[in-house]
């Protein structure tokens, strides 16, 4: 008897183990994506019955301009922001693992700070910041820059810049400390030899740190790209997706759809679309992953 | 060639000085603005320090929109839904790490697969099932979606690969059952992935705002960050409110990060350089 108990729990050991995760993505996961499915052919708005409309949401989806608007948003900002994050996160890294550089731990922490508090705290800040009467306009215009305020959060490709800017500001920290553990795992000797062979600073940059530092670099690219469709509370709160739509992220026009219009089997039908979108992202970055292994 | 280093390590860190000021202005404005009157805040010229501190923009926080309640609230989210999600988390990982069993692909196929089905795209459905089960506006409704994570199940799993087989064998031999192996072996071993991981779901759980935004109704059932959008109502929004409650959000993370900076930045790379 003791013998039998004692082999049923070994052999259910890893179920048991694993049942509390198996339970949440059938509940969380599972459940709402098959129901997803089922809302994204209904007209259904929360309350009344819901009626299906076969393919009219689709019709509607791949028809209009919202959804692909949302998309181009998305793929502006990320165009605005990604490569400019990761130049500065490259430049922050290499010269807090240089030799010379001193209080190297205050500044990772300084660096790292936006991305460790409230999007929707830091969200406001630049809403009062980058207001047309706000403070930077101000000191802009003291300084002789400009003459007229800058519409930062009025015109669409301000506000793209703008969020931008927010996003650029909290996450390059956190790009930087990944690329700094990488850096450390780059060998000293191989810095030392070329020191030998007279590559200065800038040359085993070039020709050391660069290379062995792709792979993370892309890494990091993918993960932003992963950021960027699924961006949410810095459009919301600094320009409310808008204006015109030009902050409009896929998300944003979700949550529009469904909490504020009400267009939930609508609002259903863009989050297949989403999914799909980040479904293939996603499987960009498992094989980016397959390669590391 | 001495001397050269010498000058470009001191401009070096001028320049670093003034970024770590760049980076830092935000949150100086933020504070700045916490103190000021609601007229002054888009003032021309700017007021960089108020000539009266107004604290009472902290005081009618707690005493006309709940936030002493809205503070617990916060706690509770992140402490609950941490404890959990690593209780849990764990619990996979070392499954995966350290068993063989039949369907174990399928069931790791299901760990990747909640990796790329975003909880954005599920919004609706889960508001709908949320609405079924009675959680609109319950603090377990904003835990109970967080209590696991595929990013922590491999987290987890990579900690637990590193086990010994033989420390697991000798267990067994003298008698220990597998839920005392894990409670007495391999938990106190995951300590240092327990601290990593639970700091940076402690953050995301404090700072989140999309689900909670969804779910939370009632004015003293919120969560920081959406107690703090929820100031922004009517014609003229009282932003020196809504920089008082950043700070008051802000604060906590602060601390978090002075006090644990090590297991943050380790917790970082090993989930990526490493894994």
């Amino acid at each position: 008897m003791q013998n039998f108990y004692w082999r049923w729990q070994f052999k259910t050991a890893p179920y048991r183990f694993i049942a509390p995760f198996f339970i949440c993505f059938v509940v969380f996961v599972f459940i709402p994506f098959i129901f997803s499915i089922y809302l994204s052919f209904t007209n259904w708005h929360g309350e009344e019955a819901k009626t299906f409309v076969g393919l009219a949401n689709y019709k509607t989806l791949l028809t209009g301009r919202e959804f692909w608007q949302s998309l181009l948003n998305s793929i502006i900002i990320f165009v605005l922001y990604v490569p400019a994050m990761l130049l500065l996160a490259l430049i922050f890294a290499s010269c807090l693992s240089s030799s010379w550089m001193k209080w190297t731990g205050f500044f990772r922490t300084v660096f790292f700070i936006p991305n460790i508090t409230s999007v929707v705290a830091i969200s406001f800040v630049f809403l009062l910041i980058f207001n047309s009467t706000g403070i930077l306009n101000q000191l802009l215009m003291n300084a002789g820059v400009i003459h007229e305020p800058i519409p930062f959060l009025e015109t669409p490709w301000w506000a793209r810049i703008s969020v931008s800017l927010l996003v650029i500001f909290r996450w390059t920290g956190y790009n930087m400390i990944l690329l700094l553990g990488g850096m450390q795992s780059i060998s000293k000797s191989l810095y030392e030899a070329a020191e030998v062979d007279g590559a200065s600073g800038i040359k085993s940059f070039w020709y050391i740190t660069l290379p062995l530092m792709k792979r993370l670099l892309a890494f990091c690219t993918v993960l932003s790209t992963l950021g960027t469709f699924s961006l949410f509370t810095e459009p919301f709160i600094l320009t409310k997706g808008g204006p015109n739509l030009a902050t409009t992220t896929p998300v944003v026009l979700i949550y529009k759809e469904s909490f504020q219009n009400l267009n939930m089997g609508y609002a259903s039908t863009i989050s297949i679309f989403f999914f799909i979108v980040m479904m293939i992202l996603s499987l960009m970055q498992l094989r980016l992953f397959r390669e590391n292994d | 060639m001495r001397k050269q280093h010498k000058t470009l390590s001191i401009v070096m860190l001028l320049v670093f000085l003034a970024l770590a000021a760049v980076f830092m202005f935000p949150f100086v404005w933020m504070l700045s603005s916490s103190l000021k009157d609601k007229s002054q805040i888009f003032a021309s010229p700017p007021v960089w320090i108020p000539h009266t501190f107004h604290w009472e923009n902290f005081t009618q926080l707690f005493t006309e929109r709940h936030f002493g309640a809205v503070i617990l609230n916060s706690l509770f989210t992140a402490v609950t839904g941490t404890v959990g999600a690593l209780f849990f988390c764990s619990l996979a990982g070392f499954a995966f790490a350290k068993y063989r069993f039949r369907g174990k692909g399928l069931l790791f196929g299901l760990v990747l697969a909640s990796l790329m089905i975003p909880m954005e795209s599920s919004l609706v459905p889960l508001f709908v099932i949320y609405r079924e089960l009675g959680l609109i506006d319950q603090l377990w409704g904003v835990i109970l979606p967080r209590l696991t994570s595929a990013f922590g199940i491999f987290y987890m799993r990579q900690y637990c690969m590193s086990i010994e087989n033989e420390l697991l064998e000798a267990a067994r031999m003298d008698g220990c059952s597998e839920n005392r192996i894990y409670f007495r072996i391999v938990a106190p071993i995951l300590i240092p992935a327990f601290a990593s991981l639970g700091i940076i779901f402690f953050v995301e759980e404090w700072n989140n705002f999309l689900w909670p935004t969804v779910i939370l109704r009632s004015e003293d059932h919120l969560t920081i960050a959406v107690a703090i959008r929820a100031l922004q109502s009517g014609v003229r929004t009282p932003y020196n409110l809504i920089m008082s409650g950043s700070v008051i959000s802000v604060l906590p993370m602060l601390a978090v990060i002075f006090i644990f900076q090590k297991q943050i930045f380790a917790g970082l790379t090993d989930g990526t350089v490493k894994g």
